[in-house]
This record gives structure tokens, C-alpha cells and sequence, in this order.
């Protein structure tokens, strides 16, 4: 692993290009985080009990969003570390407190638990347990905000998409019913499945886009869960397994023939031509895209789309000047991504976006076009790609749309300093 | 129940205090957990991160080595990053998890005083308390490990202790040309100016977070303090002007919020009563004055208001009925009214006398 903030990927290792140390943070948000995702159920209340350094961020993210009404704290203070049983005592009473004092019960509360709680062994079931006799018309989500535990295993968002999903129902299967599920970001009108399922007369439902909880928790009676997330993959398995539902996880791809495949498992009916016509828009939009870019630098982020590497590999296959990733850990998923580009362009940087030199950036001066808000901030480029989670596209149609806005971008600047300090990108925001 | 926050928002914690004190020194701070508390403090609590650069970290601790007490990665991670990175000193602040497992933060700062030649020093923070008190031990720990005695002395030389964006944010502090601004501690200020310090004739504690280190440098090197916003240029202390019991609050940092109470007082002849809702009060009220921690104790304190100066969240748990006159606080509404946050300096901005 490099010990620098940046290496070529002929020299990199897989899937960790980068040692750990002590890290920075970019002044770049549009990523989402547990409250953003949390507040994806509709007339969930969250609640958050922990100390308020580790409070603060939590709940300031609710109030630039306006959603103070639907978040409560409960303050963890040192006595609750010093005197046994009283961190247990102090979240039931805290939550009690908070929803007592509630103009009206919510039906759903997210409970976020801290690392303090594991590490003071607190006895979790308990607290829900006297939770649930208290509250018997209230659905617990059971969150956790513990990020110590992130650097091995599942990380907190991906267990509280998972969490949420633990409430979907189990309904009888409806055939006609197909859902996207553990995504931030609903799928895009233009998604090529969304489309399909359209075309096949199936009634869309998405996580990301519910309106109601009735709506939401009707996603039981889904016969399809599809993910089109990696942090959602967690969520959509253990959903299928407890449901009985089959899932597909088809994550944003500029793989033809991986496109092709991934659509066909679905069996819904395509259209004649449609994988042709597909390809043949993605060809012509490429034609458009370096016509406009010629050798202009390209660098791209790991928070705008789901496969950094697959997106690299296939803009440079097709003549796209990519100079650098920006990324601190490669999916498993992209191992033969990895590979490839190592043979075939062994001068593409890696860049980590929390190395300490970071906070020292060296900027090129020329025009460069970046695709995502770190991408962005860092080569100090006001030509960006401003999107995350790879915006809901997917297929051609996905491949296609991508090309426009990197056009767009190109040919368009933005207000960089204005944008990416704002949390939470497609979420409402005050400030 | 106290520890119970319906609605309002908490204050910016002590971590981001004591950063946010650090900021435009020079050193390089290390904040010892996991992750978010730099993600924090610089999206909500710090105004100057996009624009400015300092050397703020998070270790990035993960449960094996907080679960095994391994301090040698932590201590390497901060060789590499200060050989790489040149700060002027070290500063090493906690959280919950090395305050709950008992991290030796002294003597971890001892080994890496030897392995880096850099003064370094701790901050006892542990993220359970507000920014007033970060600021305060990080101002404090900055005294002790770096200020030196001086022969020399400015007789009219003036520190201006406690400044941060965090109280700060659209505020500067003009002095009038009877003193000479020795240093700024520490908003647009540099490590030099500040190691000046001790050179001044008088501290001025402009906020609750100055007392504990100009308690500390009258007894180190004999420099008397003063309380409260220089008004118009002068030094006077904000207790000095009485004010009587009322139905009118300000509610915030208590010598903020005493020195605006006390120039209403002087300008208008109004009284308010200080709703001090931040950490450190001890000795900065009148009798009529309250300290009111958390959401709960505000709200009851609330309850009879007539007239009411605070952060517009504070609206939120106040009364229909009362006046509320919105004095935006970044420490409490961060980004919302930061637009809005006006300088505290100029009392007619936020208040008319009505």
C-alpha cells in the first residue's frame, strides 16, 4: 500500500491502494449520510443519543434540511459511562422523553445508539424491548451511528438501510409489483430498467422516492427487489431472504455486454433492437463528448458513481483523456477493472481524498473536467459533473445521459464553492 | 428530562472548540476518533475551512485498537503526518471511546515531544461538553506548553482573548487607540503574534472561553484581565453596570450576552436578564442573571418572556406571546443564519430599542 496521497495504478495494490493514517476531510458534502437516508421513511422521527460533539453533526444535518420537527437528541454525559446500568436508563428515558413531548406520536422512530454503547456493553434488546411495551403503536428502526466499527465490516449506513428495510412487511407477492430498493437516490425516469418495467406493465416502487408509509411499507408485496447501490446490497439481500423475493443488484455499469446481460436476467420483454439502438446512442453520444473535450483531462470521484473504475476504463477505451480516481478503496467487484487498467494505462493516478497532504492540494492550471463534487474540489475545477451515487441512471440510456452531462459540464461551469459544501445533494437544503 | 433535546439543536461540541481556537496557529490538531468529528466540525462548526488552511485531523480509530489499547499506530500516524506536514506544535484532543478506555494522552504527547522535537500538548476534551469549554482547555494547554515569560512589557499592550468564529462570525474588535493590540486570540491572528502575549499589560476575555488562561497568565506572568466586549474602543468590565430583575432575556454565552445586556442597559435604560445556556458561568453573572443547560431549562426559564434576544432556533421552545429579537449564534444554528449573524459590535444592527 503507498504511503503517499496518490500512486499510478500500475503500482497500486487491490482493493487497497492506500495505507491508513491520520485523515482529512474534504470540504465536499453532497454525499449522504444516516440522517439524509434516515429520513427516506416517510413520518420517521429520529432520535440520536450520544455525546453532543458526536451530536452535533447529526442534528445540524436535520435542521439544513429543515427537518428539526423530526429529530430529537438525548444527551450522553460522563455519568453515563461511570455508573452501571445508566447509559440503558438514560436512552429509554431520554427517547420516552423526546416522544412524550412530541405534538403527536410518530409511527416510525430510527433509534441511533452510538459506539459508546457497545462499548459499555449496553444491553441494546433490553432498551427495546421496554421501547416496544411502551410504545406499542410505534415501528423501532433499529439504527446504529457507530463509526469506530466501519473500517472492518459493514459500515453503519449500510446496516441502517438494512434496518429499514427490516420493516418492509412481509404482503402477499404482487406480480404486477417491481421495487428499487437500499438507494439514496430514486431510479431516473431514463433508467433503461425502470423503462423496461414500465414497458412490461409493472408497478414501480422505490425506497428512495416513496411518498408515504403506506407506500413504503407496501414494497412487501414486491415480487423484484432490485439494488442499483453498493451500500444498499445489504438491505435488498436480507429483504429477499426474509421475504422470499428474488433480488438483483445492478449497479450502474459501462459494460455493454454486462448491460445486456443484467437486463436479460430480469425476463421482462425487450423490445426488438433495443440492446442495438442502445449501444448504437452511446456510440454516437461518445463521438459528441470528445469531439467537444478533445484531450481535455478528465478526474473521477468514487462518491459519483457506483464503479470508478469500470467509468474509467470505459471513457479511456474510447479515446477520453482520464488522468485520476479519486478514491480510498477499491469495490472488489472492479478487481478485473483494476487489472485491465493497470496493463492498458498504467500512468492513471489513484488519488486518496483523505491523505494528510491533501489538505496541501497543487492544482493544475489547465481545464479540467471533473465528474463528482470530491473530483471537483480537488482539481479546483469548476467544470463538474455535480451528482452522486450515479444519479439513478443505469444501461444505455444510463451510459448515454452520463455523456450529456459530462458535455454539459464541460461546456458550463458551476459555482464550486457555492455547491459542495452543501450536504446531502437532492435532499432539501436551507441554508 | 435535561439530557432530553426535543427539538433544539445541541451547541457545537468541545472538540470543534478546541479546533476552532487552534485553527490559525500554525500547529497541527489531532482529534482521536473514529470519524465524523472532522466532517463535523468543519462543515458546521468552522467557517473558515474551505478558504483557509490548517492541519486538522482525526486519527481514524477502529475498535481493534481502541479494544486493545494500540497507541503506537496513532503515535506513528502523527510522526508521519507532522514530517510530512511541518506544523509549529502538536496538539492532541480526546474523545469518547480513549476517554472510556483511559488513553494516556500525557503521556503519549511526552513520546511524541521526543520523536518529532515539536512542543506538543493535550486538550482534555471528550466531546461531552460545548465549545465554551474546548476553547478554554485548548487555550489553556496553548498557554502552558508554548507561552514563554517575556522581559519586556506594552505598557498599553492589550490581548483580546476568546475570539472565534464559533461567538465571532462577523465580528471585529476594535480597540481604541489608547491600547495596543498585542494579540488576537485567535481569529486573524497568527503563532507569532500570539506568542506575544505575555508582553501585554492587560487580558480582555471577550468570551466565557478566555477566563481559564487569563486566570493563567495573571498568575504566571502577572497580567490583569478584564470581562466583557470593548464597546465603543474602552475596556470596562460588564459587571460594573447593574441591572435589575426583568421579564426580558438574552439567551447564549454569558459574556456575550452580559455585555450586550449591560450596553442595552447603558443605551437604553431596558433591562435583560442573561439566560447563560453555555458551560463555563462561573463568576460572569449578576443575581439576575440564570444558567440554563439544555433544551428543558431554557423553555421553563422562558415561560413569563416579554421581551427575548437569542438565536432564531430559540424560537422554536419560546413563547407565542413574547417579543423575540433573532441575535443568530453560529456555535448554536451553524450555516442556517450565518448570512443574517450580524457584528456583535454594532448593537443598533440587532437591537432598536423597543
Amino acid at each position: 500500500m503507498s504511503i503517499e496521497e496518490k500512486v499510478l495504478i500500475r503500482d497500486a495494490s487491490f482493493p487497497k491502494p492506500f495505507s491508513n493514517g491520520l485523515e482529512f476531510n474534504a470540504p465536499a458534502h453532497g454525499t449522504w449520510n444516516i440522517v439524509h437516508i434516515g429520513f427516506r421513511i416517510p413520518k420517521a422521527h429520529q432520535i440520536y443519543i450520544c455525546a453532543i460533539n458526536c451530536l452535533r453533526g447529526v442534528v445540524m444535518t436535520a435542521a439544513e434540511m429543515g427537518e428539526l420537527g423530526r429529530f430529537s437528541s438525548v444527551v450522553l454525559e460522563e455519568d453515563d459511562m461511570t455508573h452501571s446500568g445508566r447509559i440503558e436508563e438514560t436512552t429509554i428515558e431520554g427517547i420516552t422523553d423526546a416522544l412524550n413531548k412530541l405534538p403527536e406520536l410518530p409511527p416510525v422512530v430510527i433509534v441511533f445508539p452510538v459506539c459508546t454503547h457497545k462499548f459499555m456493553g449496553c444491553d441494546i434488546d433490553y432498551i427495546y424491548r421496554v421501547l416496544n411495551e411502551r410504545f406499542p403503536d410505534v415501528i423501532f428502526v433499529k439504527g446504529f451511528m457507530d463509526p469506530i466499527m466501519q473500517k472492518r465490516g459493514t459500515s453503519p449506513d449500510q446496516r441502517l438501510r438494512k434496518a429499514m428495510s427490516d420493516i418492509i412487511p412481509q404482503m402477499p407477492v404482487n406480480p404486477d409489483v417491481a421495487a428499487f430498493v437500499g438507494c439514496d437516490v430514486p431510479a431516473s425516469l431514463s433508467n433503461d430498467i425502470r423503462v423496461l418495467l414500465t414497458e412490461n406493465n409493472r408497478i414501480i416502487r422505490d425506497t428512495a422516492a416513496c411518498k408515504t408509509l403506506e407506500e413504503y411499507l407496501s414494497i412487501g408485496e414486491a415480487e423484484k427487489l432490485i439494488c442499483q447501490y453498493p451500500a444498499g446490497l445489504l438491505a435488498t439481500k436480507t429483504a429477499s431472504a426474509r421475504l422470499g423475493r428474488e433480488y438483483f443488484y445492478l449497479p450502474l455499469s459501462f459494460n455493454y455486454k454486462t448491460i445486456e446481460e443484467e437486463i436479460s436476467s430480469l425476463n421482462l420483454d425487450v423490445p426488438d433492437g433495443f440492446f442495438e439502438a442502445g449501444k448504437k446512442a452511446c456510440e454516437e453520444e461518445l463521438l459528441n463528448l470528445k469531439e467537444l473535450i478533445k484531450d481535455t483531462p478528465v478526474a473521477i470521484d468514487y462518491t459519483a458513481v457506483p464503479k470508478p473504475l469500470s467509468f474509467a476504463r470505459f471513457l479511456l477505451s474510447n479515446g477520453i483523456n482520464v488522468r485520476t480516481i479519486y478514491l480510498d478503496a477499491i469495490d472488489g467487484s472492479e478487481e478485473e477493472d483494476f487489472q485491465y487498467l493497470a496493463s492498458n494505462y498504467p500512468e492513471l493516478v489513484l488519488h486518496s481524498t483523505i491523505h494528510v497532504s491533501d489538505r496541501r492540494l497543487v492544482r493544475s492550471p489547465e481545464k479540467i473536467l471533473a465528474v463528482g463534487q470530491k473530483a471537483a474540489w480537488f482539481e479546483g475545477t469548476e467544470n463538474f459533473v455535480n451528482i452522486i451515487e450515479g444519479n439513478g441512471l443505469y444501461g444505455y440510456s444510463g451510459i448515454k445521459e452520463m455523456l450529456k452531462l459530462m458535455e454539459d459540464a464541460f461546456t458550463n461551469s458551476k459555482d464550486l464553492r457555492d455547491i459542495v459544501p452543501r450536504k446531502g445533494l437532492g435532499c432539501r437544503s436551507i441554508v | 428530562m435535561k439530557k432530553t433535546y426535543r427539538i433544539l439543536p445541541v451547541y457545537t461540541g468541545d472538540v470543534s472548540g478546541a479546533a476552532s481556537a487552534l485553527y490559525e496557529l500554525g500547529g497541527m490538531t489531532v482529534i482521536h476518533d473514529p470519524s465524523g468529528c472532522n466532517s463535523t466540525y468543519n462543515t458546521h462548526d468552522e467557517v473558515r475551512w474551505y478558504d483557509k488552511e490548517s492541519l486538522i485531523y482525526i486519527s481514524g480509530l477502529n475498535d481493534m485498537d481502541a479494544i486493545t489499547g494500540n497507541d503506537t499506530k496513532f503515535i506513528n500516524d502523527i510522526c508521519f503526518a507532522a514530517e510530512r506536514m511541518k506544523p509549529k506544535f502538536i496538539a492532541l484532543a480526546n474523545s469518547p471511546l480513549p476517554y472510556l478506555n483511559g488513553t494516556d494522552f500525557k503521556g503519549i504527547t511526552r513520546i511524541l515531544e521526543k520523536k518529532t522535537g515539536l512542543p506538543c500538548f493535550y486538550i482534555k476534551t471528550n466531546a461531552m461538553h460545548d465549545y465554551s469549554k474546548g476553547q478554554s482547555e485548548a487555550y489553556l494547554s496553548f498557554a502552558k506548553r508554548m507561552l514563554e515569560p517575556s522581559d519586556s512589557k506594552i505598557e498599553n499592550g492589550v490581548n483580546i482573548i476568546g475570539v472565534t468564529p464559533l461567538d465571532f462570525t462577523s465580528t471585529d474588535i476594535y480597540i481604541n487607540d489608547r491600547y495596543q493590540i498585542v494579540s488576537n486570540w485567535s481569529l486573524n491572528t497568527t503563532l507569532d503574534e500570539v506568542l506575544n502575549a505575555p508582553k501585554a499589560s492587560l487580558n480582555i476575555a471577550v468570551s466565557s472561553s478566555a477566563i481559564a488562561v487569563c486566570e493563567y497568565m495573571k498568575d504566571r506572568f502577572g497580567i490583569p484581565y478584564i470581562k466583557g466586549l470593548p464597546w465603543d474602543g474602552e475596556v470596562e468590565d460588564y459587571l460594573a453596570t447593574q441591572r435589575s430583575k426583568s421579564k426580558n432575556y438574552i439567551v447564549g454565552e454569558p459574556v456575550i450576552s452580559a455585555s450586550i445586556a449591560a450596553k442595552i442597559k447603558k443605551m437604553y435604560g431596558i433591562d435583560f436578564n442573561v439566560i447563560a445556556s453555555t458551560e463555563i458561568t462561573d463568576g460572569l453573572l449578576l443575581d439576575c442573571d440564570k444558567v440554563c443547560h439544555g433544551e428543558e431549562e431554557i423553555e421553563e426559564a422562558l415561560k413569563d418572556a416579554k421581551k427575548i434576544i437569542a438565536d432564531p432556533l430559540v424560537k422554536l421552545i419560546a413563547p407565542s406571546g413574547a417579543e423575540f429579537i433573532e441575535l443568530p449564534h453560529f456555535a448554536m444554528s451553524g450555516r442556517l443564519y450565518k448570512k443574517n449573524i450580524p457584528n456583535l459590535m454594532k448593537p443598533e444592527e440587532y437591537y432598536h430599542g423597543t
